[in-house]
């Protein structure tokens, strides 16, 4: 309707964020100048996949790619949601496409049934064991409840070839809650999951045992559950890898994972022990940043803290990450919303207490959004 | 026993002192409830009666509650909408000018627009006459927060009333308040009380039920009575307001001033050109941001260009306790009413209202102009510094213009420069750094020339945008910050220099994009905070960001030098890579080296963090200060682009950047780990685990002290003993033996002391924990019960109302608006581009102008489905595809609806009309509006038609870019040939294509014999094979049922009323529908030829006769065959005769004879007839005859007697 509604961007970095802010928003958006001096230029597989993905879940978008691919219009239609089956790209693994599914979820007019295929774990993006472990507590405080979100990790597939399925439920709503959450409290234990598929089932006791060497000093309860995947769920490439979760007695999830190298890969084959005491140690970096998402989270807590109704929502973090910083630009541009970012400030009592690194307050007023999509009746 | 029987009995004393004194000791005390004594009385008899009474109490209870909403009213709310609303000629000006009177006690002559008045030491009015235009209705009830409605009591209720208390019903229902007003027209009495409870109940059943209505007898002097207009406006100013939830969702503005702000010269020029306004008035509704979506009412949609707030005009009384208001703080604020005797005009001149407290008012605030003349320039919206701001100088020819853009830039780039430096604290990386000897030379040039140079190499520079001016200071000043602060610094200068200007050159050729550069700051932050050696560096970071601009930018001017940077380029990645090989270099040597140069290592990591934790970074300026200065360097792009190439160039320029490009992933995997192995790392997250140390509030042991201080004594109240809590047990076992002692040894005044004390800190402790235990009590059982979850809910939104208004409460205005946006309450002027010259030539104040704000996703059009139904008194039912003009949202616009209704199976079936009493569906192109809005649909806008004018009332279902309306389809075939259950159908379809699409598709004939399609036939085209459950007839129509989608038609046109003339603006005339049309060209709709008469042919029928079989006539009973008796034959006929001559001639002669016999017996009948006839003359005649004789006869005889009789008579007489 309003012509002067078109946001523009150079670039293929942030993609999936303005797709996904435009969904939201209604906003067009038009990028430009996508890889235009590589030699390769214009979109690649995954980012087409991605936007096809995008397609199925929307209804009335309009999406133009010029000739070479690198400039693309896309004009966000309504969020359907229901069932949907998506092969993806397998240049990126399935987290990619499933952090852009987890932000659009809980505003489609059904429920979001969504079978995704390719790559389960690399080393680039979020795996799926770490959306399921990390993503979905915060997505849970918005949602209110967990009823109906599920991801179930059918085959497991990792890079290069992939071969992995997993299947995302998640529930839609009209509204979602405002989140307070400024306290994560103290890390009662730590879980994981060690898996490996078409490699030799030892392999995942000997992450664990070097993970746990690591750990160990800390908190003496931890279990990381093995996962070997046999047959027809292990998928086509081998590899192994490992996700680590600490669990604080407030329900903040802090996550690090890590995972061989791909076959076929230029540094050569991973060692098991090197992949856990890794992960323990990323782990604890990330407990060293700390607050109440981890820094992978750290976007889409504060999109939904921005899509809120008209209250203030509040969450503590560690340092905000590149993505996130450039996340929270995004919004400004989309949605006018600034947030507060403040270090926390420490009581003087509690000075003396060896927490981490300086931890940040993240405050922002959300915009009153409501699911447009979803029907009354 | 004996004896005991022989005692006397003790008598209990019944009266006196001592009996009475046992009495009031034995007092009976009922400690059992009648429950509990009796419980049977109380258990339930009836199980039905008593759940349906539990039911009752439940329904009621439950009726009472509303679903909790967080509380959002701003603690200085805006002034109170109350719209003046009734048909012509009822007194709504009157009222308003004695409201206005009552409250300010000043008259005012004309009122035109809002006037907004201080009602009290809280409250704020801002009062609008609604004229009598349907437009103005709808938008007056959007925004209403309290209508008076008027009505002439002489006359009654009349259409407009009721046709505005159906927009309130839709448009969520402000409160509204009945006025009678003409009540002196009644000359009787007891007409007058019998009309107003007439009025009062009709007007009860459209509000609700004890609704307040007002009675403004008569006039005096042309106004209300003052007692009862005081009265009014005490109610007006002590009523409560529900929230409405389009209003808590959306922010309005009610413009009660409004400016054209566009330039005069281009109006001279182009007096048709698109105007620039700027509208003044307070932000209602929630929070509205600066640049968001709004819409005009009666105009269309538009972005908000630029917004302040302003120093509210009608300010709030000041909080002094005092009873009643002050004269001077009887503000009246009318910019567009004629106001002391000048009136509102175009060209934007407003004099603030004349008399004593307006001069007073000037005195008070140093910011307002100190006369008329003053203030009328004021109120030109400062068109010097807009000017200043607007014009552009330029030097040379081929140069940017400069403007005042950029020298305030400058300014502003000095403050950042004083807050950054601030933050500085340069440390590099060496290794790094030791690298670039030879770069440094090149580097140190560049940098020297926008140092130096700078303002005369910009302005002689061809390729200079304006921005460079200031950013190229920047970095002159910034390198100077270098300079000092390495001074400091125990590094050498040379190498510290090196390192920025090898961190520019870095930052160049990463290119400066608005987007990637800072993020790649921080990347780069974390890397380096996460290696423990570097003593982390932000600012320099934000330095080189910053930097990289200027250099980006200077670089502009040598294009011939790019080959060099790209060379540069693939040195510096080399250098990179070189960079990280030494440091893991490093690493290798950290794991080899001494135990010493470990400790030392962990030594510098621990202090690295500790001056991280202290060191504060500015995050909003990383983020959002970044942000401004790029939309505003693309706003001057903008402007300038089209008119030089040179920022072309540079935008070229920039585009092979590799940040913009990089991968995206939210996965953010630190480069390099901190040395997790070391103690003091391990250390730093010691306490992150519930095994480490807790806060002093979270500690168990202290709590646990705690409580035992509160918990840990009690009294057995049975035994009288005193248990002690751990905590206390020392002191108290001391306090004991202190009294112990004190008691045996009767020791005088120290002991009294102490024990006063210890009393008194344990009556304290005692009240403290009865407390606590009372809270834990309340906790536990308060709460319970039914109301739990709902109490639960309510002080959770309590709870956020309270974040949401202390968070922001203590922040300076400027900064909070950007968080927040504009809040409620807050004036505000708002900037409206590219607006059409009809809004403002056009512009008439009697007509509410109204800015309604609303999310992005609301300015998409797409379908919008909703639950509609044909008002009652509405007299025609609507038509699909008819235009229809609707208000839902802020917005009015005409668009194509199609009715439907769902079926079972929750197919839309498409309706041609509305059905009469019910609710249907109603699809139409349109704006996406959140479910739940209601909406409102008229035909016409213009009140020429009598009736009553609100066609459809309904609310928002569903939204979506695409719907499914179906229409009912039958396709009907023949068969024309027919096998056992088999057929060949032709007819229905026209090709094989069409008929593989129906494979499968279910199919009947008339007769209700159902089938299926099979198979397509080659020949004819379009036939097909079909099954049937019985064999079917030639004569059979074979028939399918299909259902056909709809197109809802994509019309969509916002009702622009407030473009209009005066004259017209009530008469809107968008889209007419076929009806109208027709109408209007005298154009008749061509008959339908199967519709028209023709006479009836109708043919013969011919009836078969009946047939039963033999077999089943054997059958049946004899009662029902058929009784058809074959007529005898006759015997002889049978067989034929040939007769003999003589034979012959006898029967001749015989025939003959009887022929004549017959002829005889005819001609004697004709003759007998000829003879009675004649007979029967004669008859009559001879009876004539007789008759007259006996008449005379008669005659004579009658003479005779009454000659005899008068006879008689007169000898009787005589």
């Amino acid at each position: 309707m309003s012509g002067g509604n078109i946001m523009s961007f150079e670039g293929c970095n942030y993609f999936r964020q303005r797709l996904i802010l435009s969904t939201l928003s209604g906003k067009t958006v038009r990028i430009k100048k996508i890889r235009s001096k590589e030699d390769d230029p214009g979109l690649k597989d995954f980012e087409a996949s991605f936007i096809r993905l995008l397609d199925k879940l929307t209804n009335g978008s309009n999406i133009v790619v010029n000739e070479t691919g690198t400039s693309i219009l896309y004009q966000p239609g309504l969020l359907v949601g229901g069932k949907i089956e998506h092969e993806c790209n397998t240049q990126r693994s399935i987290g990619y496409y499933l952090e852009g599914l987890t932000c659009l979820a809980p505003f489609t007019k059904k429920p979001i049934h969504a079978v995704l295929k390719g790559v389960t774990n690399d080393q680039i993006d979020p795996s799926v064991d770490m959306i399921k472990l990390s993503t979905f507590p915060v997505l849970k405080r918005f949602l209110g409840t967990d009823e109906g979100l599920e991801l179930k990790i059918v085959r497991r597939g990792a890079a290069p070839e992939g071969g992995g399925e997993v299947t995302f439920s998640c529930p839609c709503r009209q509204k979602l809650r405002p989140l307070q959450f400024t306290d994560p409290g103290k890390i009662k234990r730590i879980r994981g999951v060690a898996w490996a598929v078409r490699v030799a089932p030892v392999v995942t006791n000997r992450i664990v045992d070097s993970a746990r060497s690591v750990l160990n000093k800390f908190i003496p309860d931890i279990y990381i559950y093995t996962d070997h995947y046999k047959g027809s769920q292990s998928g086509k490439s081998p590899g192994f890898g490992l996700t680590l979760v600490a669990e604080t007695i407030n329900g903040a999830f802090l996550c690090a994972e890590n995972s061989s190298n791909p076959k076929g890969s230029d540094k050569g084959p991973s060692v098991p022990e090197d992949i856990g005491k890794e992960t323990a140690k990323l782990l604890l970096e990330e407990i060293y940043k700390g607050g109440c998402v981890d820094s992978t989270n750290q976007s889409m807590t504060a999109l939904f803290m921005i899509l809120g109704q008209q209250d203030v929502s509040k969450v503590q973090t560690g340092p905000l990450t590149p993505y996130t910083i450039q996340f929270l630009r995004h919004v400004y541009s989309f949605f006018d919303v600034m947030f507060k970012i403040e270090p926390q400030q420490v009581s003087e009592e509690d000075e003396d207490l060896r927490t981490g690194g300086e931890k940040l307050i993240l405050t922002c007023v959300g915009v009153g959004y409501s699911n447009i999509s979803k029907a009354v009746s | 026993m004996e004896e005991d029987g022989n005692q006397k009995k003790h008598r209990k004393r019944q009266a006196g002192p001592k009996a009475e004194k046992k009495k009031a000791k034995n007092k009976h005390q009922q400690e059992l409830t009648p429950q509990q004594r009796n419980p049977k009385a109380f258990a339930i008899q009836h199980a039905q009666k008593t759940a349906k009474l539990i039911r009752r109490t439940q329904d009621i209870k439950t009726k009472k509650q509303h679903i909790p909403l967080v509380d959002r009213t701003p603690l200085e709310p805006p002034p109170i909408v109350i719209a003046i609303v009734g048909p012509p000629k009822v007194g709504k000006s009157t009222l308003l000018q004695c409201i206005v009177k009552n409250f300010t006690k000043q008259r005012l002559a004309n009122v035109q627009g809002p006037v907004t008045v201080v009602s009290g030491k809280t409250r704020r009015l801002t009062l609008m006459e609604c004229n009598n235009d349907i437009n103005s209705m709808i938008d007056l009830a959007k925004v209403a927060d309290l209508v008076l409605l008027l009505v002439d009591a002489s006359f009654g209720f009349e259409m407009e009333t009721f046709e505005f208390l159906n927009i309130c019903q839709v448009h969520g229902f402000p409160r509204i308040m009945g006025v009678l007003t003409h009540l002196d027209a009644f000359k009787d009495n007891k007409q007058m009380r019998k009309t107003k409870k007439r009025l009062k109940h009709r007007f009860w059943t459209e509000v609700y039920q004890g609704a307040k209505l007002f009675y403004l007898s008569g006039m005096v002097n042309e106004e209300y009575q003052k007692t009862e207009v005081h009265n009014l406006c005490r109610f007006i100013s002590v009523m409560k307001f529900r929230p409405l939830q389009w209003r808590l969702t959306h922010p309005y503005i009610v413009v009660d001033r409004i400016e054209d702000i566009t330039d005069p010269e281009t109006i001279r020029q182009k007096p048709k050109c698109d105007r620039k306004l700027s509208m003044y008035g307070y932000v209602r509704g929630t929070h509205l941001k600066n640049h968001s979506m709004i819409h005009l009412p009666g105009c269309g949609d538009y972005s908000i260009s630029d917004m302040q707030s302003l120093p509210d005009p009608c300010p709030m009384p000041d909080k002094e306790k005092k009873k009643t208001l002050h004269i001077k703080e009887r503000l009246i604020y009318a910019p567009m009413s004629g106001v002391g005797g000048v009136i509102y005009d175009k060209d934007a001149v407003y004099i603030d209202l004349g008399g004593s407290h307006s001069l007073k008012q000037n005195v008070e605030e140093n910011d307002e102009p100190m006369n008329e003349l003053v203030a009328s320039l004021m109120n030109v919206n400062n068109p010097l510094d807009q000017k200043m701001g607007t014009s552009q100088m330029t030097l040379f020819s081929n140069t940017a213009p400069i403007t005042e853009a950029d020298i305030k830039e400058d300014s502003e780039a000095d403050d950042e420069e004083g807050t950054a430096r601030v933050r500085r604290s340069a440390d590099f990386n060496d290794v790094a750094a030791t690298n670039q000897k030879q770069e440094k030379q090149t580097e140190d040039l560049v940098f020297d020339d926008s140092d130096e140079e700078e303002e005369s190499f910009n302005l002689f520079s061809n390729s200079v945008k304006n921005q460079t001016v200031s950013s190229s200071e920047r970095t002159g000043k910034m390198e100077e910050s270098v300079g000092s602060e390495s001074g400091s610094d125990s590094n050498s200068d040379s190498d510290d220099e090196e390192t920025s200007s090898k961190k520019l050159k870095l930052s160049r050729t990463t290119g400066d994009s608005k987007t990637a550069n800072s993020s790649e700051i921080v990347g780069a932050n974390v890397t380096l905070s996460s290696s423990g050696k570097n003593v982390d560096t932000d600012t320099p970071k934000g330095l080189k960001s910053d930097n990289s601009n200027s250099e980006t930018e200077d670089s502009d001017d040598d294009m011939e030098e790019e080959e060099d940077d790209e060379n540069e380029e693939d040195e510096e990645s080399e250098e990179e890579e070189d960079s990280g090989e030494d440091i893991s270099d490093e690493e290798e040597e950290d794991e080899e080296g001494n135990l010493k140069w470990k400790a030392n290592l962990a030594a510098a990591a621990a202090e690295s963090f500790k001056k991280r934790q202290t060191e504060r970074i500015n995050y909003r300026k990383l983020i959002y200060g970044k942000v401004e200065e790029d939309k505003e360097g693309e706003e001057e792009d903008d402007e300038l682009g089209g008119l030089f190439k040179v920022l072309k160039k540079k935008d070229e320029k920039n585009n092979p950047n590799i940040s913009a490009n990089m991968t995206d992933s939210s996965k953010c995997v630190p480069d390099k780990l901190q040395s997790w192995e070391l103690e003091e790392i391990q250390d730093l997250i010691k306490d992150c685990f519930v095994t480490g140390n807790w806060d002093k509030s979270e500690d168990a042991k202290a709590l646990l002290e705690q409580d035992d201080e509160l918990f840990g004594d009690f009294e057995d109240l049975e035994t009288g003993e005193i248990h002690h809590g751990d905590g206390e047990d020392d002191v108290d076992d001391d306090e004991e033996n202190d009294d112990k002692e004190d008691d045996e040894n009767a020791d005088g005044e120290p002991s009294v002391r102490k024990k006063t004390k210890a009393e008194k800190t344990a009556m304290e402790r005692r009240m403290e924990k009865k407390k606590k235990l009372k809270e834990l009590f309340d906790n536990e059982y308060d709460m319970k019960g039914d109301n739990e979850f709902y109490d639960n809910w309510k002080l959770a939104n309590e709870e956020q109302a309270k974040l949401n208004r202390a968070e922001f409460e203590n922040m300076e205005d400027s900064l909070r608006v950007g968080y927040e946006g504009f809040r409620p309450g807050m004036y505000v002027r708002v900037e409206l581009d590219r607006l059409p010259c009809e809004l403002i030539n056009n512009f008439d104040a009697t007509y509410p102008l109204i800015l309604g704000g609303q999310q992005s996703v609301e300015g998409n059009i797409g379908y919008v489905q909703t639950r509609l139904k044909k008002h009652r008194w509405y007299k025609k039912i609507l038509k699909s595809r008819n235009p229809l003009i609707i208000s839902l949202g802020w917005r009015r616009f005409q668009s194509i609806p199609l009715y439907s209704i769902q079926d079972h199976n929750f197919r839309n079936r498409l309706l041609k009309y509305t059905p009469q009493h019910l609710h249907c569906h109603a699809c139409f192109w349109g704006p996406i509006t959140p479910q739940g809005t209601g909406l409102l649909a008229v035909e016409s806008l213009t009140g020429s038609e009598p009736g009553f004018r609100i066609a459809a009332t309904g609310v928002v279902l569903e939204l979506d870019k695409s719907m499914q309306i179906v229409k009912k389809l039958k396709l009907t075939g023949t068969p024309y040939k027919i096998y056992k259950k088999t057929a060949f159908v032709q007819g229905m379809f026209n090709s094989m294509l069409e008929v593989t699409k129906f494979e499968g598709a279910k199919i009947r004939t008339v007769s209700g014999i159902r089938g299926q399609v099979k198979k397509a036939l080659k020949t004819p085209e379009g036939a097909f094979r079909a099954t049937f459950e019985d064999k079917i007839l030639l004569s059979d129509i074979v028939f399918m049922r299909t259902w056909y989608p709809v197109e809802v038609p994509q019309f969509y046109a916002t009702v622009t009323s407030l473009l209009l003339p005066p004259a017209e603006k009530a008469a809107w005339v968008g889209m007419k529908t076929l009806g109208q049309l027709k109408r209007e060209r005298s154009i008749m709709a061509p008959p339908k030829e199967d519709s028209l008469y023709k006479p009836v042919e109708r043919k013969k029928r011919y009836e078969p006769t009946l047939k039963i079989p033999k077999d089943l006539q054997k059958m049946l009973p004899f009662k029902d065959t058929p009784k058809v008796l074959k007529a005898k034959e006759d015997p002889y006929k049978r067989v034929a005769v040939i007769l003999e001559p003589h034979e012959a001639k006898v029967n001749k002669m015989m025939k003959m004879v009887q022929n004549l016999y017959r002829h005889k017996l005819k001609s004697d009948k004709m003759r007998m007839r000829e003879r009675v006839s004649k007979h029967q003359k004669e008859m009559d005649r001879i009876g004539v005859i007789k008759a007259r004789k006996q008449k005379q006869v008669k005659k004579d005889i009658y003479r005779a007697l009454g000659k005899l009789q008068k006879k008689n008579e007169k000898y009787k007489k005589d």
